[in-house]
C-alpha cells in the first residue's frame, strides 16, 4: 500500500512491572485519514500512542514509518517526532512555560529552527487554533479548553504530518467541543493525518474515516466506522452503539429503511435531514 | 497574585524588559551608593513614584505588596538598634539603645528601602517569564533558568491542586475539627508527593514528545523600539546614580 504512513507489525509491549499493555497488534494508518481509537480505560490507547511517537519501544514486533522500521537513535527520533505530533490528555502536564507564546515555541526551538521561522510558526499555530488574542496571556489565566488548544498549537508549530490526540474532548463543554471539531476539520482539509483516542462513540461514528477498537491490549477491530461499530463484539466491548446507528437500525425494523433510500446518516444532523427529506417525499407522493 | 496581576496589566507591560531591568539595577546601585540615609530614602521615593505614577500601579496595591517586606525590615531594624545588656548581678537585664548604632541602622534601612523599591519596580512591571528570558540573555546558567521556568509554571498547578484537595476534604468534613484538619493536611501532603512524582514523569514524556533533549528552549519575546527604551532607562538610571552620589 503506497499510502501507508504508520504501521504496527505484531507489536507487543510489556511495562517493566510485567503488565502487558499491547499484545501482538498489527495495523496501518493511511496518509490523510482520520482515525478514531476506541477502547475501555486501560485497553492500551495511550501506550499505542506513545509507540507512534517513539517514546516507547515495542518489546516485540516493530513500528514502521512509510514501510521502514523506526530508527530509535537520536537522529531517527528527531525525525519521527517532528513528523508525528502527540498531544497528551492533561494540559497541565505538558505546558512548560507560563507564557502562551513561549510554550508554543518550545517544539520548533527544539528542532533547532531559526528564530524568525519559529516566530512565524508560533503565529500560524496560534491562528490555527484560534488563540491569537491570548498569545500574551499567562497560561494559568486560561480556561481548560484554551489550555488544550495551546497544547495543540504547541504541536502544530512543529508542522507534523500526523497529529495524535489523546482524548482531546475530555473535560470540554459542548461549545468548546464543536470549536475543536472545526479546528480538526480544518487541519484534516489541509492534508494532515489525524488520530484521536476517544470514548465518544457518536463523535467517532460521525467524524472518523476509520476506527480502531482495542480490547485489553489486543486489536479487536479496525475498519470503517459504519461496519465496525455495528459489530456485536465491538458493541459488547464498548458497552454501547452510536445513537445515530441505533436509530437508523430501529427505523429499519419498523419498515423505514434509510439505507435503501440512499441515506447513510453518520451524525445527528445528517439523520434529521434524512428523516425530513423522507417525510417530505411521503407527503408529496 | 497581586504582583502577578500588576505585572500583566501595568502601563509599561510592553516596554522592553531589558530597559526595565537596567533601570532597576541603576536604582539599586544608586540606593547603595547614596552617602546619607536621606538621599537613599529619596532614591526609594523616586523609584516608588516612577512605579506608581509611571507604570500606573495603584498606590494601595503597591503598599499591600510592599507591606510584608517593610514589616520584615522594621523588625530587623529594631533588633539592630536595640541591644540587650546583661549586668554584673543575676537578673540585671536592660535594653540598650545606642546613638551610634542608630545612625548605622538608618543607613542600612534606607539602603534596603531603596533596594526594595528598585526590585518592586521590576517585579510589578514585568511578568516573571519576561524576567527569565532577560536573565537568559544575560547568560545565566540554563539549569537555573529551567528550574525557574518550571517552578513558576508548576506553582500555579500546585496551588490549584491544593485548593481543590482542601475543597474536596472540607466537603467530606475533613476540616471540621483541628485534629481532623491535621489528619487531612497529612493526607494531602502524602497525596501531593505522589502527584508531584507522577507529574514530573508526565512533563518528561511531554518534553520528549516535543523533541526535547536537555535544556528547555523558548523563543525570546520580541519588544518594539527596545533601543529607545533602553537608552532612556540608561540615561535616567545614570542620572539617579549621579544624583545619589553627589548629594550630601
Amino acid at each position: 500500500m503506497s499510502d501507508a504512513l504508520l504501521s504496527f507489525k505484531d507489536v507487543s509491549y510489556r511495562y517493566p512491572d510485567g503488565t502487558t499493555a499491547l499484545n501482538n497488534c498489527s495495523l496501518t494508518i493511511r496518509r490523510g485519514t482520520r482515525t478514531a481509537v476506541l477502547g475501555a480505560n486501560g485497553a492500551g490507547k495511550t501506550t499505542m500512542f506513545l509507540h507512534l511517537n517513539g517514546i516507547l519501544r515495542p518489546t516485540d514486533g516493530h513500528v514502521q514509518w512509510e514501510g521502514t522500521p523506526l530508527d530509535y537513535n537520536r537522529r531517527g527520533m528527531r525525525d519521527l517526532r517532528s513528523r508525528v505530533g502527540l498531544v497528551f490528555q492533561n494540559p497541565d502536564s505538558q505546558l512548560f512555560s507560563a507564557s502562551v507564546r513561549e510554550d508554543v515555541s518550545f517544539g520548533p526551538m527544539n528542532l533547532g529552527l531559526e528564530k524568525e521561522i519559529v516566530r512565524e510558526r508560533v503565529t500560524e499555530a496560534l491562528l490555527a487554533v484560534g488563540m491569537t488574542e491570548s498569545a500574551d496571556k499567562p497560561v494559568h489565566n486560561l480556561s481548560y479548553g484554551q489550555k488544550k488548544r495551546v497544547c495543540i498549537a504547541g504541536v502544530l508549530a512543529m508542522q507534523p504530518e500526523v497529529l495524535v490526540l489523546d482524548e482531546p474532548m475530555a473535560g470540554l463543554d459542548a461549545a468548546m467541543q464543536t470549536e475543536l471539531t472545526v479546528v480538526l476539520e480544518r487541519l484534516h482539509a489541509s492534508g494532515m493525518t489525524i488520530i484521536i483516542a476517544t470514548h465518544d462513540l457518536d463523535f467517532a461514528y460521525g467524524w472518523a474515516d476509520e476506527v480502531i477498537v482495542l480490547q485489553s491490549g489486543e486489536l479487536l477491530a479496525h475498519g470503517l466506522p459504519a461496519e465496525i461499530l455495528q459489530q456485536e463484539d465491538v458493541q459488547d466491548e464498548l458497552g454501547a452503539a452510536p445513537l445515530v446507528a441505533e436509530i437508523t437500525r430501529t427505523l429499519s425494523l419498523i419498515g423505514i429503511d434509510l439505507r435503501d433510500k440512499g441515506y447513510l446518516p453518520r451524525s445527528k444532523n445528517e439523520l434529521l435531514k434524512a428523516i425530513t427529506a423522507l417525510s417530505i417525499q411521503e407527503k408529496t407522493s | 497574585m497581586l504582583i502577578e496581576q500588576s505585572a500583566y496589566t501595568n502601563r509599561w507591560r510592553r516596554v522592553s524588559p531589558a530597559a526595565k531591568g537596567t533601570f532597576c539595577l541603576c536604582g539599586m546601585i544608586a540606593a547603595y551608593a547614596a552617602a546619607a540615609p536621606t538621599t537613599a530614602c529619596g532614591v526609594a521615593a523616586v523609584l516608588c513614584a516612577v512605579t506608581v505614577l509611571g507604570a500606573g500601579i495603584p498606590p494601595m496595591r503597591y503598599l499591600r505588596v510592599a507591606a510584608p517586606a517593610l514589616l520584615f525590615l522594621a523588625v530587623s531594624a529594631l533588633s539592630l538598634a536595640v541591644s540587650l545588656k546583661i549586668g554584673a548581678t543575676v537578673g540585671d537585664l536592660s535594653l540598650h539603645l545606642a546613638r551610634t548604632e542608630l545612625e548605622r541602622v538608618a543607613h542600612v534601612c534606607s539602603r534596603s528601602l531603596g533596594g526594595l523599591a528598585a526590585l518592586l519596580f521590576l517585579a510589578l512591571t514585568t511578568p516573571l517569564s519576561d524576567i527569565i528570558s532577560l536573565l537568559r540573555r544575560c547568560k545565566l546558567p540554563d539549569t537555573l533558568l529551567d528550574l525557574m521556568t518550571l517552578c513558576y509554571r508548576t506553582l500555579f498547578v500546585l496551588s490549584e491542586t491544593v485548593h481543590e484537595t482542601i475543597t474536596a476534604q472540607s466537603a467530606r468534613m475533613g476540616h471540621a475539627t483541628i485534629t481532623r484538619s491535621l489528619r487531612s493536611m497529612g493526607g494531602m501532603v502524602a497525596n501531593l508527593s505522589v502527584q508531584v512524582w507522577q507529574r514530573s514523569q508526565a512533563l518528561h514524556l511531554a518534553a520528549l514528545a516535543r523533541n526535547n533533549d536537555g535544556a528547555l528552549r523558548f523563543l525570546e519575546p520580541d519588544y518594539p523600539d527596545s533601543p529607545r527604551a533602553i537608552s532612556l532607562a540608561v540615561i535616567s538610571g545614570l542620572t539617579l546614580i549621579i544624583l545619589a552620589v553627589s548629594l550630601p
